[in-house]
């Protein structure tokens, strides 16, 4: 176990610049998520961990140590793919042994090591098998094995879960972060799925085109967004965003938008400046009528816990998420207000949150 | 209906490939395994069948037992030869592919699968040459003494070997970099972090997974070494000069027959028995290289 500590790192492909000054801390034990849209530099900067990659400048530090120059298999580290990347050649048994095997450990020791993280696992029965004739969660598992096996300070996922089919992805979710409760190492996770980082994550990264957004514990991310890309995503259905202005006279401050929007808002911010609501699906609540804004239906989604709405204020979409049935039909009216203290608001040209 | 139209329209769309497959692949195998079981010289209308004598025959001729143990010492050399050197020579290329000789690389180790057979031989036969080959002076270098290539009976077999390799292995290295290519960069990362020195990945990660690379080159190369035949003749003459004789292979032995001593029976029938070698040989190494895991 060790603690990782990303500082000041850059990566540039000739004049490309794809990692741009990110420094990240992350205490030793944490499972910490790299999320970010394809082409964020997530998978870089794990590459440049794991020693795939040269780093073009700053400095990453495993343990206190700077790594920069040392040797991908000097650095105590196990990496997990996305493809697997098993040896088709070989069993179960020799791809999870293939590095202690290298390392020149005795066999007794490497096959009491095997059956140990197969048993973690439950891949002992598999171990005489070759990758192929595996299932997808099995061969993942297989990986993850490989990866337990040489006990690491550090582990790295890049996109393990993405070849696995919806329902897998959610028992695999699981297996994880119960492996990480069992093994307290230090793993860093790279997804494009926002469900992944907030359900595994003890602390989440976002990136965007090479830059750390905003990092923080998944409910920070999820409550208090720095800015609009963070808000829009984080959470499933994305936040709302509904461009206006902050009105506020002898009455108190009202939001403004398209689509004769007014909101009364408990706020202290004061701004000329054009400003984005931004306003979560589960936030829109039903209000009498005459007392909140009217929408008109435009499609009713059932997932059967939910009820995800997606109406029109005038010209302007969202969605509403109702945890009760309601008895709505595409076409009617509803009218929609704020719950008391959800509303975010930023700047709509910088794009950052307005705090009071 | 639609379906026995279309099954119908297939068959006429592959006929003609079909008929001339047959016309000269299939049709001239056939013909030899007849004319094995017969005794013909060329001009005669008869053709009487005489069964398993010319099989009987072969196996008492002592100038058809020489052609066959050279012609195998040659094919099995050349493999020997080829196929490892072939396998890291790739290897080598393939490490190097970002720089910017590697088309040089790839070009200069393929030119001598493009040249043609007889003046490859020609220039060979003058590295060879005992007294104005460069070989041989390269050797006086090292105090070794001068050596009679061409003429001595095992050298002139290891310098058909040399030759027939040289050929061979352009072809062979680029089947072996078109596997390379193909291998998922994921595993080389994944030895990588295992701890794998580049040898290491070669041997434990490229080796076992160019296997059936490895069964391609080695079928292909062993059966065109089989056939080894213009190399002999330009390269190793007799002592009276008459060439293909120092090295007496298979092909030779198959063309003195036929129209030196008008035997086509004869020569049909060790044409048989080198399919049934090659045929042999193939399952074999079939059989050896195939993937594990699909079993």
């Amino acid at each position: 176990m060790a603690s990782l500590d990303i500082a000041n790192v850059k990566k540039a492909y000739g004049d490309v610049e794809v990692i741009r000054d990110v420094s990240i801390g992350v205490p030793d034990g944490a499972f910490v998520v790299l999320v970010g849209p394809s082409g964020c530099g997530k998978s870089t900067l794990l590459r440049m961990i794991a020693g795939l990659e040269d780093i073009s400048g700053g400095t990453i530090s495993i343990g206190g140590k700077v790594i920069n120059e040392v040797e991908p298999k000097n650095r105590d580290i196990a990496m997990v793919f996305q493809n697997y990347a098993l040896y088709p050649h070989m069993t179960i048994a020799e791809n999870m042994g293939f590095s202690l095997r290298l390392a020149g450990r005795p066999k007794p020791e490497i096959a009491q090591r095997v059956e140990d993280a197969a048993r973690i696992l439950g891949l002992s029965d598999y171990l005489g098998r070759y990758p192929k004739q595996l299932s997808g969660g099995q061969r993942q598992r297989v990986a993850m094995g490989r990866a337990i096996v040489r006990n690491p300070q550090v582990f790295l996922f890049d996109e393990p879960l993405s070849n696995l089919d919806a329902k897998l992805r959610v028992q695999m979710r699981a297996e994880l972060k119960e492996l990480h409760a069992r093994l307290k190492t230090t793993m860093i996770y790279v997804t494009h799925d926002q469900i992944e980082a907030m359900t595994m994550a003890d602390f989440i990264v976002v990136m965007r085109d090479g830059v750390v957004e905003q990092m923080g514990a998944p409910l920070a991310l999820y409550d208090t967004p720095s800015n609009l890309f963070v808000a829009g995503f984080i959470g499933s259905p994305a936040m709302n965003q509904l461009p206006g202005r902050l009105v506020a006279d002898e009455n108190g401050s009202r939001f403004v938008g398209a689509g004769d929007i007014a909101w009364p808002l408990e706020t202290s911010i004061r701004t000329d400046r054009p400003v984005t609501l931004g306003i979560r699906p589960e936030h829109l609540v039903p209000a009498p009528d005459g007392q909140g804004v009217p929408a008109r239906i435009k499609l009713i989604e059932q997932t059967g816990s939910e009820t995800y709405v997606i109406a029109h204020f005038g010209e302007t979409p969202i969605v509403a998420l109702f945890r009760q049935r309601l008895p709505l039909a595409i076409g009617d009216t509803i009218s929609l207000t704020l719950a008391p203290g959800a509303a975010h608001l930023f700047d709509t040209e910088t794009g950052q949150r307005l705090t009071a | 209906m639609l379906k026995r139209r279309r099954w119908i329209f297939s068959l006429v769309a592959i006929l003609p490939v079909l008929a001339i497959f047959a016309y000269v692949r299939v049709y001239p195998i056939g013909e030899i395994l007849r004319l094995s079981l017969h005794k013909w010289d060329i001009l005669s209308r008869e053709k009487p069948f005489i069964g398993l004598a010319n099989f009987q025959e072969l196996f008492g001729d002592s100038l058809f037992r020489t052609a066959l143990f050279n012609t195998s010492i040659i094919a099995f050399g050349v493999l020997i030869i080829t196929l490892p050197l072939a396998l890291v020579l790739a290897a080598l290329i393939h490490h190097r592919t970002r720089s910017r000789f590697a088309s040089f690389y790839e070009t200069t180790i393929f030119i001598p699968h493009v040249v043609s057979l007889v003046p490859a031989a020609m220039a060979w036969k003058w590295i060879f040459d005992a007294r104005l080959g460069p070989l041989n002076a390269v050797l006086s270098v090292f105090g070794i003494p001068p050596q009679a290539w061409l003429f001595d009976p095992v050298l002139s077999i290891v310098s058909i070997i040399v030759l027939c390799s040289w050929q061979a292995l352009g072809f062979a290295v680029l089947i072996y970099l078109v596997g390379f290519k193909n291998l998922p960069k994921s595993l080389f990362e994944a030895s990588k972090l295992d701890g794998a020195s580049g040898i290491q990945q070669f041997w434990f990660v490229a080796v076992p997974l160019l296997k059936p690379i490895t069964l391609y080159v080695s079928v292909a190369t062993l059966v065109s070494a089989f056939n080894v035949y213009a190399q002999v003749y330009v390269l190793a003459s007799d002592a009276q000069g008459a060439p293909g004789r120092q090295v007496r292979v298979l092909v030779l032995d198959m063309l003195e027959n036929t129209f030196r001593n008008y035997r086509v029976g004869y020569a049909a029938s060790e044409a048989v028995v080198l399919l049934v070698i090659v045929l042999i040989l193939t399952a074999i190494q079939f059989s050896l290289l195939r993937e594990k895991g699909t079993r």
